[in-house]
């Protein structure tokens, strides 16, 4: 129902889009409202299409139902309305019967007012005579009383009696007159019970009557009905019985007719069917003979064909012979390149598995070698670890062993002067004094200064100065700690430095600005020169001694440049030109001081006494401390517009010194040893080669010394032994002398010979 | 079609049977002998065919045919039993059925009454008791109305000061949950040493019992038993005795003032209570006010019948009043003596109403003065749809009046007009009105000296509208005045 009238609506409202594409809403449109309006007026469509379809159909159903089932829905809708009517006309008659008591009992209630009124009428009135007359009855007692004659009064009050006689007569006569009604009222009472029994009964019956009526009735309609549809279904069936039929007959005559065109149809094909075997059989006749001809003249080129099918038989055996020894031969060939063919295979095969077996065993290999990649590369990190562990441990041997020869140097030095102290003084008599060596102060390894980074050596200064600014006017750095300031004082720097940071703050980052504001001053000024030092590129403490400069020197050029020429132009050339020279001479000034270092060295190991040396380093520092004087007053000239000219060139400048610098960095951790060798070269000569020769000399001659003093000993040593051999001897003399053998022998001995005396 | 369907179908049916039967041969025989006893075991219908056989080579039951099983016996003993040891939960639900079809229905309610829900039980016992039992007034349920219709003959047959009021307070605890409407069509009044005034009972019912017997003369007071039913719904109240005949006294229809007070208290103190009628009891404007001021802002009542009292104007105006404290949807006057002031009171308070469906004036005197103010309200009333004016005295102007009522009314389905004289003029106009109304169904004019033709105009009319109003019923959806004008030219055909 519904998809029909909407696709139409729609297929309409397409039409309308269509025809006035512009005009009309369309629901594809960009504008919501036009939108709207689309499918408001689709709906409109929708809900129009809708109810005339419902009002037609319904209509269409009617009618329908009329046509179709009208025997049956007249049936029904009848006896509906037949019942209606009965019920209705039924309880009417049921409630009649109330109706009509509710009007009895109107009618006597109207009666009864009636009636109750005349009796109360009745009532007063009587009430009314009643009084008059006992008025007069009791106006008659005083009367009575007033009489004296006792008949008179006898008639009197006989009189009196009939009167109340006659009154309670009159009363007895309304009571009985009022039961009267009420027995009437009684007897009324039992006829409306009677009646209303009566009624009652009335009531029943009709009420029974009613549903009986209407059960027939009810039954009847329902067989009415029933009697409807029956018929109508007959008469359906007899209608389509009757088409039916009717179709039936259609269709054998149809048939019929079918079967006749057929029949002619045949004979008709059949008439010409004749007529084409007739003209067949005489197309076939002259072709026949036709055919005939061409076979004879076939068989004539058949007999011709096979001559020369004779010749071209020899020919061809004899070719085929050819063709069979070919073909052996070829076999052979074919068996050979089989063969080869099977061999090549062999070698194919051969070949390939040994290809797969060198690629597994390369991909074996090549395993095994990352394998051992991974294992040296591990190796690599530990031996690199183990390295920075035994490059540590060496340092610290390196130290330790410095340290231990150092201190065998140093012990044998101070023997050395020990014993030429000792030669000195008491071999030679003169005075010794110790030389003074500087670098026998020095302990453990030679190593050079670390560069400081700039922002350190900023923080330094600021530090510096503040302190300074604290100490009021301490001037010139007393502790001098930082052999920085070598032109330049630390105040100058600061300022400079102070200048630069309020100049160029558009190379720190805004962000950094916002997380500056609730810092220190110092710390800000820090942490916005960081920012600055790290756009500029400046890294080193020099880099930064190098801006210093440049500022300083710049000022003075362009001072003089402003004095002299107002060309930007050659002032910008001869500042690059001065920055350049400042470089240079920087560099210059840095090597001139390693060699004047050096120089010093060999001059304090020449002479140990000479002090030139120390006095051209304090004239330099004096020269300093001369600059510097002269560097604040520059300082204060520096416009602070100058400031991004000054950067600018700097920057410019200081890019060409970077680019060679890099590379030094690499060696850095490799510790220099070029002073070692000139270290313990000082140290070996510590004694000079003239007092060495003068110990040489010394040596000889106390040799000698030594030589006659040990002879001496030898001989003193050899004369005490004899005096001792002698003083045995005689001790050995005397007791051979003085003994009793000598007696006793013929020949004393000390006959023999004299006894030495002492 | 249908040819080819049956046959695929029958062969496979009986194959299983055809494998079941061989081996239930014998056990035919025992599932016949175990269904006759009663029960039939489970486990015997499981085992297999083999085992089967033996069993029951050896099966002593197999002689013992006509013993009842040990389940029947039990049921057998405990419905015997039950007056004494009522046991019916304890049971699994299949014995609980046989047992309540057993039962005997002449059981003491006290064993009975909140043990046994069965409405089968329930119907003998009613079925037993009257002829005639109409469960559907009783919201189709046979234990509802055993106990409403038990209690009713109970409180029909309560004579004051004799029968023991313990008989219906007994009862109460039993019947507390069922019972749900009361219609009591007498109340006895006390009975009085018989013998002396039966001998002088002719001078005496004069009407000097009206005074003296006042305070002795009081009904059962329903107080007690009306707050121990908590699900009463409906009652229905004659205070008076039926079907005195010819023994007809005054004083047997006598609702003293300690009714009147006590029954007023009793529907106050009831809050489910919804219907509540009071008929013929000789009900006067100060007793209708008693009452009705205890009806005041009830919180259920929707229905009140006064009918076929001596209700007034005093009366009628607490009726107003009424109307306008409650939630009261159906209002009875009939048969009162209810005049024109307090027929405009019920029409002031008729005017704002927005409950009152149905309103009944029957026989009353309201006259046109009343009509008048009662058509005036229904003006500007839309919830009205039955209103019985019936032998009120009503005439033309009344008529007219309604005529215009009619026109512009829309709610109103059903008048009632009879037994007024209105008159033929008066028909005329009413015609005229019923003519533009489409609503109204029924309308009454019976008796009411309204000429043929105009009265079978108006039923005409009303016929269309009940067409009308049928073809809304059947289709709610089309609302579509040509069908209606349709079937009447059809009904009019």
């Amino acid at each position: 129902m519904n998809p029909s009238p909407s696709s139409g609506v729609l297929e309409h409202n397409a039409d309308e889009d269509l025809s006035t594409p512009i005009h009309a809403p369309s629901i594809h449109s960009d504008d919501p409202q036009e939108r709207i309006q689309a499918r408001r007026l689709r709906i409109a469509a929708r809900v129009e299409a809708r109810r005339r379809e419902a009002l037609g159909e319904y209509l269409d159903g009617k009618k329908e139902s009329e046509e179709d089932h009208s025997k049956s829905y007249k049936q029904k809708e009848e006896s509906r309305l037949k019942l209606a009517k009965l019920l209705l006309y039924g309880t009417e008659l049921v409630t009649n019967i109330r109706v009509a008591i509710d009007v009895r009992e109107i009618h006597r209630r109207v009666e009864e007012e009636e009636i109750k009124r005349q009796r109360i009428e009745k009532l007063e009135n009587e009430v009314k005579t009643s009084q008059d007359k006992f008025d007069e009855i009791t106006s008659k007692w005083k009367e009575g009383r007033q009489k004296k004659i006792p008949q008179e009064l006898w008639d009197m009050l006989n009189a009196q009696q009939l009167h109340c006689a006659g009154l309670i007569e009159d009363k007895n006569k309304l009571i009985s007159e009022l039961q009267q009604e009420l027995k009437v009222k009684d007897d009324q009472y039992v006829k409306d019970l009677k009646k209303q029994s009566e009624d009652i009964s009335l009531l029943l019956e009709r009420m029974e009557e009613q549903v009986k009526s209407m059960m027939k009735a009810f039954r009847q309609e329902l067989f009415n009905i029933e009697k409807a549809f029956e018929v109508e279904r007959q008469e359906l069936l007899t209608s389509n019985k009757k088409k039916w039929e009717w179709a039936l007959q259609a269709h054998s005559t149809k048939e019929l007719e079918y079967l006749v065109n057929r029949i002619k149809r045949v004979e008709d094909y059949e008439q010409q069917l004749n007529k084409q075997r007739i003209w067949d059989s005489e197309e076939y006749l002259i072709i026949k003979i036709k055919l005939e001809q061409d076979v004879q003249i076939l068989e004539q080129q058949l007999q011709q064909m096979k001559a020369t099918y004779q010749l071209n038989q020899e020919k061809l055996e004899y070719n085929f012979q050819v063709l069979k020894k070919r073909d052996e031969e070829s076999t052979v060939i074919k068996s050979q390149q089989k063969r080869k063919i099977n061999r090549l295979h062999d070698i194919l095969n051969n070949l390939r598995s040994k290809y797969a077996k060198q690629i597994k065993q390369f991909q074996e290999e090549n395993q095994s070698l990352t394998a051992e990649y991974k294992r040296l590369v591990i190796q690599f990190k530990e031996l690199q670890k183990s390295m920075r562990h035994f490059a540590l441990i060496d340092d610290e041997k390196f130290r330790e062993i410095w340290l231990m020869n150092e201190e065998e140097a140093k012990g044998l030095i101070s023997r050395a002067f020990d014993v030429d102290r000792i030669i000195h003084i008491q071999h030679l008599g003169l005075p010794w004094t110790a030389p003074d060596f500087r670098f026998l102060n020095n302990v453990g390894p030679i190593s050079q200064p670390l560069q400081k980074s700039a922002t350190q050596i900023v923080e330094e200064v600021l530090r510096q100065t503040e302190e300074e600014e604290e100490e009021e006017e301490a001037v010139s750095n007393p502790k001098s700690y930082l052999d920085l300031p070598k032109q330049i004082s630390a105040k100058t720097t600061k300022k400079i430095l102070m200048l630069l940071c309020d100049e160029s703050g558009f190379l720190i980052e805004s962000k950094l600005l916002s997380l500056l504001l609730p810092l220190e001053k110092t710390e800000c000024y820090l942490l916005r020169l960081d920012a600055i030092f790290s756009a500029l590129g400046i890294e080193s403490e020099d880099d930064l001694y190098k801006l210093v400069n440049f500022f300083l020197k710049y000022q003075a050029h362009h001072g003089s440049s402003s004095q002299g020429e107002t060309n930007p132009r050659d002032g910008t050339g001869t500042e690059r030109s001065s920055l350049m020279s400042g470089v240079e001479r920087r560099s210059m000034a840095t090597s001139l001081e390693q060699r004047s270092l050096e120089s010093n060295f060999l001059r304090t190991s020449l002479a140990p006494g000479s002090e030139a040396a120390e006095q051209t380093a304090l004239e330099e520092g004096e020269g300093g401390k001369q600059e510097e004087k002269a560097a604040p007053a520059s300082s204060r000239l520096i416009h602070p517009n100058d400031v991004l000219k000054i950067l600018e060139a700097f920057v410019i400048g200081l890019r060409k010194p970077r680019d060679f610098g890099a590379p030094l960095k690499v060696g850095k951790d490799m510790r220099d040893d070029s002073k070692d060798s000139e270290y313990w070269e000082a140290l070996t000569t510590v004694i000079p080669a003239a007092k060495q020769s003068l110990w040489d000399t010394l040596y000889t001659a106390l040799e000698r010394y030594h030589l006659v003093l040990t002879q001496r000993a030898k001989l003193l040593v050899e004369n005490e032994s004899l005096e001792q051999q002698n003083a045995e001897l005689q001790s050995l003399l005397q007791q051979y002398l003085h003994s009793k053998i000598n007696s006793k022998l013929q020949v004393p001995p000390t006959q023999v010979f004299r006894v030495p005396t002492k | 079609m249908q040819d080819s369907r049956p046959p695929p179908a029958p062969p496979a049916p009986p194959a299983p049977p055809a494998l079941r039967q061989s081996p239930s041969g014998p056990r035919a025989s025992l599932a016949a002998h175990t269904s006759a006893t009663g029960v039939v075991p489970a486990k015997h219908t499981v085992p297999n065919f083999r085992r089967m056989r033996r069993i029951i080579a050896e099966d002593t039951e197999w002689s013992l045919a006509i013993v009842p099983l040990l389940t029947e016996l039990c049921i057998q003993n405990i419905i015997r039993n039950f007056r004494d040891n009522p046991i019916l939960k304890q049971l699994p639900p299949e014995y609980q059925q046989k047992v309540l079809n057993h039962l005997p229905p002449d059981l003491p309610l006290a064993v009975t009454a909140n043990l046994i829900d069965d409405e089968g039980y329930w119907r003998r016992c009613c079925m037993q008791r009257w002829p005639v039992c109409h469960v559907d007034q009783h919201g189709g349920s046979w234990k509802r109305l055993f106990f409403e219709r038990h209690l009713e003959s109970l409180l029909r047959c309560f004579i004051p000061g004799t029968t023991d009021p313990n008989t219906i307070l007994d009862l109460l605890p039993l019947c507390k949950a069922f019972v749900r409407s009361l219609h009591v069509d007498q109340l006895l009044p006390p009975v009085h040493l018989p013998p002396t005034p039966r001998t002088a009972g002719d001078q005496s019912d004069s009407g000097s019992e009206g005074e003296a017997e006042e305070s002795s003369s009081d009904h059962y007071s329903l107080g007690p038993l009306v707050a121990g039913l908590s699900q009463l719904e409906e009652l229905d109240l004659v205070y008076g005795v039926k079907d005195c005949g010819m023994n007809f006294e005054w004083k047997l229809f006598l609702f003293t003032y300690q009714d009147c007070h006590s029954l007023a208290a009793t529907i106050k103190a009831c809050h489910t209570l919804k219907i509540f009628r009071l008929t013929r009891s000789r009900v006067d404007d100060e007793k209708a006010r008693i009452l009705i001021r205890s009806l005041l802002d009830h919180p259920a009542l929707e229905e009140l019948d006064l009918s076929h009292n001596l209700i007034g104007d005093r009366g009628a105006r607490g009726a107003a009043k009424l109307l306008s404290h409650s939630r009261l949807r159906v209002l009875n006057l009939a048969n009162n003596r209810v005049r024109a002031p307090g027929a405009q009171a019920l029409a002031h308070a008729l005017e704002h109403n927005t409950n009152l469906l149905s309103l009944n004036l029957r026989l009353n005197c309201i006259e046109d003065e009343g009509g008048q103010a009662l058509a005036h309200a229904l003006l500007s009333n839309t919830c009205l749809t039955t209103l019985h004016l019936g032998g009120n005295e009503l005439s033309e102007p009344m008529a007219t009046l309604l005529s215009q009522v009619l026109s512009v009314n829309t709610t109103l389905t059903s008048i009632n007009l009879s037994c007024n004289r209105i008159g033929p003029d008066g028909g005329k106009q009413l015609l005229e009105g019923v003519a533009d109304n489409k609503t109204l169904l029924e309308f009454d004019l019976r008796l009411s000296d309204v000429t043929q033709e105009s009265e079978y105009l108006i039923s005409q009319a009303l016929q269309a509208n009940r067409e009308a109003a049928r073809q809304r019923a059947l289709n709610p959806s089309h609302f579509v005045l040509p069908v209606t004008a349709n079937g009447h030219r059809k009904s009019v055909a």
